[in-house]
Formats: C-alpha cells, structure tokens, sequence
C-alpha cells in the first residue's frame, strides 16, 4: 500500500505539541551571555553620538559595541552597490528599529536595563514613508550616493495603448497590496558559539546552509568551521531567509568575549525589525471585448521595498509581472515596475511573496469586467480560461511556462460546493429585505509559481544553487536515514519525506528518520521556501531512494540466490515472488551490505547509501479556485465569512493532512490580510503604529470559519514526484475571493473596489458614499 | 523591588499606608502591560491574590444586591449563578481578551486602570453599582459615576484600594455589546451596557468619551416618550440612536475614528433596546 497520498499524522508532533521541541532561545550553553540592541528611535536621522559610559557602568554588563567597532567586517551581504546596509547602522539611521548598537549582558533583564541606559544622539532627517512621499519632488534620498529614492526601474516596450483602444471597453482599478507582517509565532533568535576550532550558530532560519554560506564568508573563516544549526524553528513564511544583522554580529560578539552569545527578539522588536512583505501598489487596465474576453492587459507595479534592498524585495516585482495574466489567455500583456525605499522596515518575502500580488490584482480585475460587461464573474472567468489543452502554456515571459492545470474544472468543483446558483439567488431576494445582512459572493481562480529548482532561479535571489540534497543511508539495522537539504519550519518534512522514502525502499514509515536543519550533519542544502518542498525536496528523496533499493535488491537477490526481478518488498523484507516463504528481512540485507563477504563482487560495503542533487527543468504552478462568501452588517459594515470554499490543484498530495493544513494556514494569513492585517506607520515621523499585537490584527480561530475542502489533480510534469507543491497557494488564492465577496456585496452601493483590509469602517464608510470614499 | 503578600485586607491598608506609593497587583494583566512595555518600574508591590476575602462574591437577599471581590476574576463572571444574576457582567466578561486573560484579570484592576474601554465599567455605570473603597480611615461607598474622573484616572485617595463592587439585582433586562477590529483579544472602539426596568432605560457608554458616559438625553427621552412594555417603532429606534450618537464624545486615533465610534455606539443602543424585548 501506498504511503503518497495517505492521511499520515504528523512524524514531529508529538514533539511539537508536547513542549519537548528545541528551539534556539531552548538552549542555554554554560556561560552563555546575552545580546540585546539599541535601535534606532528616528525613522531618518544621522547619529550624531552614541553615549555607552553609563550602560557600561551597570553591573553585569559585558560591553556596547557601535558600529566603530565593526570597521573590519564588509557591509550586511546582498546589497546593491551604494546601497549598503551595514551591520550596525553608521552615520545615518533609515527606519525606526534599525540596530545602532548592541550590548551584551550576563542576563537578559540587565541587557534590557543597559539598552535603555544607551543615549544616541540624532539630527533628524525628512521622513519618507510612501512610494508617494519618497517619489515626491521634495523628498531626499535614503542614500545620498545613489541619488535617488527609485532604485530599479523595468519599464515596459509596449504600453498597449493601441490595443486597449481598439477594445470594446476598458476596465481599470487602482490597487493597494498593503505592507503585512509575517508574524512567526517564534521572533528572530540566534546563538553563537566561537571556539578555537570553529563557530557554531545555533538560529531560527529557513536555510541554515545559506546562512553557512554567507556568513563564514562575511566572517573570512572557512565554511568547514562554521556549522550552522537550524533547530526546531518556529515558523518563517519567509521573513527567516534575510540577511538581519543579528546573525552577523552575534558571532562576533562571541569570538570577542570568548563566549557563547544569544540574541532572541521580543514581539515588539520582531514587529520592526522582521522584514515585512506587500506592500506594492498597482495599475491594473484591461480591454475587453462586449463578450468579456480580455484582450489586453496593462499592469504597472510600484514596491516599497522599506529603506533596505533586500535580495528577495528587490525581486518580488518580478514575480508579480511573471505572473500578472494569472489564469487567462490574454493575448497581450505588459508589465513594468519600479522598486522605492522608504524609511521602514526592509521588505523581503512573506508567504506567496510577490505572488498574492499578482493574483489579487488579476482576480479583482477580471470581476470589473464582469460588473461592466453585466456578465456573471464565472462566466467571465470562463471566457477566459487557458483551456487544459493548451499546456504547457507559453506566457507573456519567457521564464514563465504554465506546467499543467485545468482551470475550467477547479472552477466547476468550486461552484458545485459552494452551491454557486443558490448563493446567487439568495442575494438577489435580500436585495430587498433590509432585515437581513448583505450577502456577497467572490471567487478566485488563481495561479502561482513555485517549486523554485530551475537552475538559476534562486540563484538570482542570492542562492548558491536551485536543486535540493537529500541523502539516504540505510543503517546495518535496515532502518533508514533520510538528510534533506530543505530545513523545514512547521511544515512537517519529516513526515513527508518519510512517506516518500517508505514508499521507495519498502521500509516501514516508523523505521525511517529524517534529519535536517544543520549544516554539520546534512551535506549541502537550499532551504525550505517557494513551496519547493514537496517538488525539490521530496523528489530527490524518492529518486535516492529508488537507487538504494536498487542496490538493496542486488544484495537480497545474491542472498536469496534469486533474480532481482522476482524479487518484491513487503513488510520491510525481500519476497521472491510466488515462493511464499522465501524472503530475507531489510534488516539481514542491510546488515549484509556491510560486509564485504556476503555482498555480490561488483558492490562495495556500504552501497546502500545515495546522495543527489535534484535539479528540476521548470517551476511548478499550482492554481486553484475558491469562493467566499460573506455576509456584512448593513449598519456596521462587520463581515462575517460564511463559506470559504477551497479547491486546490497542487499535483501529487502526498499527505492529504499536511496538504489540507497548508491551506488552512495560507488561508489564515490570506483571510487576515483581506480584513484585519496591516502594517502601517505615522507619515510624519515613521513611527510605527502596529509594532504589537494589539494594534497589529493577526486573527484568532474565533475570526475564521471552517473551510470546504476539494481537490482537482493534474500532475507536474517537471518531477518525478508530479508535485507542485501547496505551501502558499491559501495567501495566494483567498485575498481575492474575500475582497471580491466584499465588493459583490457592496455592488448596490456602486462601490466598485475596497482596499485591503477591508475593515467595518472602512466598508461603512463605501456604504455611506457610494464608494466615493 | 520589594513584593508584599498580604493575606488580609487590615494587611492590605497597612502596607499602603506605610508606603502610599506602593504598587497594587491583582491580575497583573494591566500591569504587567505598563512593565514589560511601557517602562514603568514598580519599586514596591502589593500583591492582592492571596487576600482570600478579595476573591469572593456573597448576595444580599434582604438589601437585592450581589457584592463581588476586586479580586474575582472575569471567569467566574461568565458562567453560573454570578452570570444569572448579573447578565450584562457576564456578556462583557466573555468579550474580555483571551480565556487565559479572563483567568486573571480582575474588577479591581479594571477599576484601577480605569480605561474608558474597559469593559466592566459600562456595565458598574448602567448598573449604578457602588465601589466600595478602603483606606487608613475605614471604608466608604463611592458611585461608580464619583469614581472614574477620567481617562486612566479614578478618585482614589492615597492608601486607598477598591475591596468589591456592589451591583443592585432588579428584575429588568440588561445587556453589553461591543465592537473592535477583530472577535477576540481586543480592546473595545465602542461598548455600551444597557439596563431596562419597568420605567427606564439605562444607558453607558465605553470608550466614546474620557470617561465612560451615560446617554442621560437618551435615557430621558425614552422614559417620557416611549412606553415601556412595548417594543420600541422604528422613529422611537432612530431618535434613540440619534441621542446617543450625540452624548458621545469620542476621538480620531490608529484603532478608528471619531466619526466611526460615534455611528458604532448608536447602532449598538439600537440593538441593545431592540433585544431587551425578544
Ligand atoms: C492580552 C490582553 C487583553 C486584554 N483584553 C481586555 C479586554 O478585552 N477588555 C478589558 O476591559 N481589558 C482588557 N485587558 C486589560 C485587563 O485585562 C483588564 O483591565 C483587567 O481588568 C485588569 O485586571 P488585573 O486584575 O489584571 O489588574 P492588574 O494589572 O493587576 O492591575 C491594574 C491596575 O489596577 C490597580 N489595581 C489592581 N487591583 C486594585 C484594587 N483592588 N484597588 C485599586 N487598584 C487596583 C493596579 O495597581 C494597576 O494599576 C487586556 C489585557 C491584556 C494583557
């Protein structure tokens, strides 16, 4: 039977669950000091002086470190030339949290007493916010050397114009993606370990073998004396693969005191110092024929990459563009963008990361031109389609090839659960019937790419490489050892990757082990995000695997005198087939392949062990179609979601719990970001105003409903595994069908788009005016 | 920092009167808020939970009045025989933060913190409920209305320190709504309790002023033009919700604007007298 595709329980809760999992701030090695930083109170200013004299002169405390004293280290890795960030600010501060100076304690509380013992002097400088303030004709430049606040332009060749002319009607919204927060349960944490013979870093991060990589480089010391461990970590969504200078110094302080030296973030310091994510603003325009076929599609895109070029903000735009015309065949489409610091928090990637963008801006769209053609959004979405038989679909960018999807399909599961005509029925008769709230209906049929493993695809965002590692090691026991380069956070890789690995060697799912997250045990690795788990991760684990068995067979055919061919496995042992009781157990061929005498001549001890590199020769799309369906208070303007239906097509499931529990929290987070989440800062001075979370508005269950799960399948072509990969698509897919929902609802108040998030104010505010708000 | 653990209330008022600046902690859910974040750095704490008589509620049959400990937390408010009695209580002690927060968090420390959107004092001004405040000269019995003097700030002299609330029982209905930005965890951009008997309507308003308010207009207007036992028309609501609106007096901040609370605290009048008689 097979292990793909079954509903598993999760490998790594018990662990999890019962408060017996490792994470960084977990671990307290003796004589372990504590970091703590000074950050930045202005959002733009120079440091005019930095007074440590009475810090230091509190007992406990080890020493202040300013930037003076890291003169001999390179800026904070992946800036753009003459946009350096360095590890400790220097001379000029650019947004409210930047670290200015670090102070190291025998304990937290006294470093926590010895921070707010720091003075640092400022003169103020114009603050800059917004794209808008930071574009504006008086604004400064964030760096003077770079001479402008616009840092990267990709214009376009064509502006379509002509084409949108030419079209029956032109339908246009401006839209803003609002700056989100990631919000991991567990805040940025590090420890570091300097002794003689090597560093270890112990750190809450996506990809310790990047973090490897990067930091023994920034340090000068060599890779094979630097071993970074990525223990249990406590979530990411991608705000835990940025370069933040607390992994840099943390070492430092170490080899300089000669002790270990741990940093771990409260919320309100994760709050502004986490990259954020979003935060772009968009022109869309399309032209339509009277039938609702799109023919042409304009997107603009403006990033606010906060006052950091971070690798992964600088390129967000990017993937927006790519994926601009979602599920349509639109015969022309152009896009451009510009990317613009800002004096906020740097913005790098958050679940979906660039992708949710494109998504919300497409599905919105496609929904103005069914409100001003009058046609239903479903037929219209219909009209449009990519057709099954089209794939692999040749976009409007050559990066860009649709793997495999059937969008007509996800879409008619979608309106068979949600029962789509009596949705529609339903809000007709409460048109008139004021007693009741307003009923609205949105879909979302959307589109995203993932599966990052071409070769050069992450490398463009810093990466060493694309493909992913796994090794798997048969013990001389027959149990196994799976080690993936891809460092999980939550996800529940363990689990995963032991179905796959059961399945290929024919070893029970409780005999295998899977080990990752540290650079000392796990060869080379990438990391865990872009939903490139299951597509990478997963399918260079089945493929080791295979060969192992290959192997293992060859040695139970010389054990058993039989052919490999006739051999079969079965309950952790080689059957020959048809010769009932003719077997050997895993074990005995493991413990064989060990020994020199009783393997076949052509074999050495020890073959039962595969190491690769996965590579893939395409992303993956995995799309989807969801529906929403809202009620709103006609007083209030409170909405309550009544249904969410959620159809996904991520390929191959693997484990239909894991996959389920993926869309649950994407979309959480997407939900969240349609009606409660926001990052917002005071425009005059930069302070932020949500850097907790009371102000920031992450949901509880008690906001949430209970989702509708369906599933349509088309397999990837592009890995053994025909996964797609399913760790974002919930971000991706239900902002639009929520924000949809909402101004379907609201359409008999002409209000023609809300912006994110739409809260009640927000939406009594449309009520009142009719979306001239 | 010194920590005191009074066992009695005599032990309670001794402390504070050899150190009137010492520093209450009940549930610490407000205080430990102003240490942890906004850099307030007690020198001297009395801590109330082992002060056994805090933490308990007794009904007075004769006099028609429930007392409830400072120190009982919203828990035992929202379920049982103290939710029977004090419905309004209990509505506004299930919309309080999380359960962990409900645990802990107590009356005393609402009325300490005197927050105009701290849910229990609507209900303590609907309800016209009396505090009753001891201090190096005995105890006295302050009006909720004398108590909260405005934003964060109560009538509380030094040494002094809330030992319960009396809530008067009455046959009428009563009831707490509350709106914020999301379900759960989170602190009130409009409530209102409101209170009805036989002849009138009562009606307090939180955080829609520096103070809680009652729509004392409102309150009148019914009793003169609207006939109890019946539900109220629709001019009746509309009029209600107006008076309302208009004895607010809210503010512009991150959380919501002025312009949204006073609509919210209307709506929610209309619904509360609407719901009186269902
Ligand atoms: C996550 C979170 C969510 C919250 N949600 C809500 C909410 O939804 N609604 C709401 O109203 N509040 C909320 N609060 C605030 C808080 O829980 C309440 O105000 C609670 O009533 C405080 O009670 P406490 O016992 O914890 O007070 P403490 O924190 O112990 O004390 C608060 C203040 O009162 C003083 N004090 C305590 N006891 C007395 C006494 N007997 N006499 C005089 N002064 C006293 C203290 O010195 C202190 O100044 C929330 C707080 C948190 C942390």
């Amino acid at each position: 039977m097979s292990l793909v595709g079954a509903k598993v329980l999760r490998k790594e809760d018990p662990r999890l669950l019962s408060g017996t999992g490792t994470y960084v701030d977990d671990l307290s090695p003796a004589q372990c000091a504590f970091a703590s930083f000074v950050t930045s109170a202005e959002a733009h200013a120079t440091i005019d002086a930095i007074d440590v004299r009475a810090a230091l002169a509190i007992p406990g405390v080890l020493a202040v470190y300013t930037a003076a004293d890291f003169t001999d280290y390179p800026d904070l890795p992946g800036g753009l030339p003459t946009l350096e960030r360095p590890a400790l600010a220097r001379n000029t501060v650019r947004f409210v949290g930047e670290p200015v100076a670090v102070v190291v304690a025998e304990d937290r509380y006294i470093a926590a007493d010895a921070v707010a013992a720091v003075t640092v002097s400022y003169s103020p400088l114009k603050v800059m916010t917004t794209i808008e303030d930071a574009t504006a004709g008086d604004s400064v430049p964030l760096f003077p050397r770079h001479g402008s606040n616009v840092i990267t332009i990709v214009p376009t060749m064509d502006d379509l114009e002509k084409e949108l002319a030419k079209c029956h009607g032109r339908a246009s919204l401006h839209i803003v993606n609002q700056r989100c927060a990631a919000v991991p349960i567990e805040p940025m944490a590090v420890l570091a370990d300097w002794k003689p013979d090597g560093l270890t870093v112990w750190a809450t991060f996506q990809a310790p073998h990047h973090l490897r990589n990067y930091l023994a480089t920034w340090l000068d010391i060599p890779q094979m004396n630097c071993r970074v461990v990525a223990p249990d970590v406590g979530g990411g969504f991608g705000s835990k693969i940025v370069w933040y200078p607390e992994l840099f110094i943390a070492p430092v302080i170490s080899k300089l005191l000669r002790r270990p030296v741990k940093f771990a973030q409260t919320r309100t310091e994760a709050m502004m110092q986490m990259a954020h994510g979003r935060d772009q603003v968009h022109d869309i325009e399309v032209g339509y024929e009277k039938d609702g076929t799109i023919k042409a599609l304009r997107l603009i895109v403006s990033q606010n990459l906060g006052a950091y070029g971070d690798p992964t903000g600088l390129g967000l735009a990017v993937l927006t563009t790519w994926m601009a015309a979602g599920a349509y065949r639109i015969p022309k489409v152009s896009t451009s963008f510009r990317t613009v610091v800002t004096n906020t928090t740097p913005v790098a990637a958050y679940r979906g990361a660039g992708r949710p963008e494109a998504a919300y801006s497409i599905e919105r769209i496609v929904d103005q031109v069914a409100r001003q053609t009058g046609l239903d959004p479903a037929v219209v979405r219909q009209r449009n389609f990519i057709p099954p038989s089209a794939f692999p679909y040749e976009t409007h960018n050559e990066a860009v090839v649709y793997d495999s999807a059937d969008f007509p399909a996800a879409l008619a599961e979608c309106l068979r659960i949600v029962d789509y005509d009596a949705v529609r029925a339903e809000q007709k008769a409460r048109r008139n019937d004021p007693s009741k709230p307003l009923l609205g209906i949105g879909l979302s049929c959307w589109l995203e790419i993932a599966g990052f493993g071409p070769n050069g695809s992450l490398e463009g965002f810093g990466h060493l490489a694309s493909w992913e590692s796994a090794q798997v090691r048969i013990q001389p026991d027959g149990s196994a050892i799976v080690y993936s380069g891809s460092s999980p956070h939550g996800q529940g890789h363990e689990t995963m990757l032991s179905q796959i690995a059961s399945d290929e060697l024919g070893i029970s799912f409780d005999r295998i082990k899977v080990i990752t997250g540290d650079t000392a045990a796990v060869l080379q690795g990438i990391g865990t995000m872009g939903s490139r788990g299951a597509p990478t991760a997963g399918s260079a684990v089945k493929v080791a695997s295979s060969r192992v068995l290959t192997r293992a067979k060859r040695i139970a055919a010389h054990l058993l005198e039989a052919a490999e061919e006739d051999l079969e496995v079965v309950d952790d042992a080689f059957n020959v087939k048809g010769s009932p009781g003719k077997k050997v157990s895993w074990g005995d061929v493991a413990w064989a392949s060990f020994q020199p005498l009783r393997i076949p001549p052509e074999l050495q001890a020890g073959s039962l062990e595969e190491r690769l590199f996965q590579e893939s020769p395409n992303f993956s799309y995995p799309s989807g179609a969801y529906a929403c369906v809202v009620e709103i208070d006609r007083e209030t303007g409170d909405v309550t979601i009544r249904d969410m239906v959620l159809v996904d097509d991520c390929g191959t499931v693997i484990n239909p719990l894991l996959a389920e529990g993926q869309v649950h929290g994407g979309v959480a987070q997407g939900i969240a970001q349609a009606l409660y989440e926001g990052v917002s800062y005071d425009s005059s001075t930069g302070q932020p105003v949500t850097a907790n979370l009371l102000d920031y508005l992450v949901p509880s269950a008690a906001d949430l409903p209970d989702y509708k799960v369906g599933r349509t399948t088309t397999l990837c072509p592009n890995n053994p595994l025909g996964a797609k990969g399913i760790g974002e698509s919930g971000s991706v897919g239900a902002p639009p069908a929520v924000i949809n929902a909402i101004v379907d609802a609201l359409s008999e108040f002409g209000v023609d788009h809300i912006d994110m998030p739409a809260t009640p104010e927000k939406i009594w505010k449309a009520m009142k005016s009719g979306g001239n708000s | 920092m010194s920590v005191a653990l009074p066992t009695s209330v005599d032990e309670v008022v001794d402390l504070l009167v050899r150190n009137p600046s010492a520093t209450l902690l009940a549930g610490g859910t407000d205080l430990m808020v102003e240490v942890n974040l906004h850099g307030r750095r007690p020198t001297d704490v009395v801590a109330l939970n082992r002060v056994a008589e805090l933490r308990t509620w007794s009904v007075d049959s004769s006099r028609r009045t429930v007392t409830i400990g400072s120190g009982v937390p919203y828990a035992e408010m929202e379920t049982g025989e103290l939710a029977r009695l004090l419905p309004a209580l209990a509505e506004a002690a299930r919309t309080v933060g999380s359960p962990q927060i409900r645990a802990a968090g107590t009356l005393g420390g609402n009325l300490g913190t005197c927050s105009p959107a701290g849910d229990g004092l609507p209900v303590l001004a609907a309800l016209e409920a009396s505090i009753d405040v001891v201090g190096p000269n005995g105890s006295r019995q302050v009006h909720f209305a004398d108590f909260m003097v405005g934003v964060k700030r109560n009538s509380l002299r030094p040494s002094e320190f809330v030992r319960s609330v009396t809530f008067p029982l009455n046959d009428g209905w009563q009831g707490y709504a509350k709106v914020g930005t999301r379900n759960a965890m989170v602190i009130a951009t409009a409530s209102v309790c409101l209170v009805r008997t036989n002849d009138h309507v009562a009606v307090a308003l939180g955080a829609v002023g520096p103070t809680i308010i009652r729509a004392n207009g409102a309150e009148a207007w019914l009793a003169a033009n609207h006939r109890m036992s019946s539900p109220p028309s629709n001019d009746t609501l509309a009029e209600f919700g107006r008076l309302v609106r208009e004895a607010s007096r809210p503010i512009d901040d991150h959380r919501s604007t002025a312009a949204y609370r006073r609509h919210a605290v209307g709506v929610l009048a209309q619904r509360l007298l609407t719901r009186s008689y269902s």
